[in-house]
């Protein structure tokens, strides 16, 4: 049986891909069954929402692209 | 990236002007937004040079570990960050950890959660095998849920 510790660390390390497919299956396994793996698996997809959301935010408050692109071409 | 404004505006039209410079050299073999993010990368470098790279131990690989029994199951499980994460703050406060992080942790998670690029082109990019990256992404990731949960410890 794999152990949580060694969900978490495929998890947060994004190698879960790069594993053969039984190893994959254990870990599809293990979420299914552990309320605490599969939380920490929410957790890192909710951080990935909030940085996009944050970025997107200071883009629109930003017109850096918009100097860039007048100084480039200068205007 | 973790520049002040100011810094960044410098460093895009560093990364721009090489760009065009370099235009003729482009084979068209990866992406041109590969290609884009590698001269940021290389712009990036020589600005941090004076900064010493990423050392082997970093305490957060303790702090990971300290979740877990000598058998590997949770003795210490994640604490809640739902209700922090879809709070009006949680942008402000990403951006805060993200500050905490090191500047080759901070651009593994930038260029993989925000730009979305494929891990393949992340490890070109950076010049790291995909080993590397996952000590790095693993270390960002591990030091930003630290970082919120100790803010959604010490929110009222």
């Amino acid at each position: 049986m794999i152990s949580c510790r060694n969900v978490a660390k495929l998890l947060m390390s994004d190698q879960l891909e790069a594993q053969g497919w039984w190893k994959r299956m254990q870990v599809r396994l293990h979420l299914a069954m552990c309320k605490i793996c599969s939380k920490l698996e929410l957790q890192i997809q909710q951080m990935r929402k909030s940085a996009k959301n944050m970025s997107e935010q200071s883009d629109a408050d930003s017109d850096l692209e918009e100097r860039i692109l007048r100084r480039l071409s200068g205007r | 990236m973790g520049f002040s404004s100011s810094e960044a505006e410098d460093l895009s039209q560093d990364v721009f002007v090489t760009f065009l410079e370099r235009l003729d050299q482009f084979e068209g073999k990866s992406q041109l937004r590969t290609w884009l993010f590698g001269i940021l990368h290389f712009k990036m470098l020589e600005r941090r040079r004076a900064l010493a790279l990423d050392s082997r131990n970093d305490t957060i690989d303790e702090i990971f570990e300290s979740h877990f029994d000598a058998n590997g199951s949770w003795q210490r499980p994640p604490a809640d960050l739902e209700r922090l994460l879809i709070s009006k703050e949680s942008g402000v406060m990403i951006q805060n950890c993200l500050e905490g992080l090191t500047a080759n942790q901070r651009e593994a998670f930038v260029l993989r959660e925000i730009e979305e690029i494929c891990t393949g082109d992340i490890c070109k990019i950076l010049g790291l095998t995909v080993t590397n990256f996952g000590v790095l992404i693993h270390r960002a990731r591990a030091r930003l849920r630290h970082c919120l949960e100790a803010k959604g410890l010490n929110r009222p």
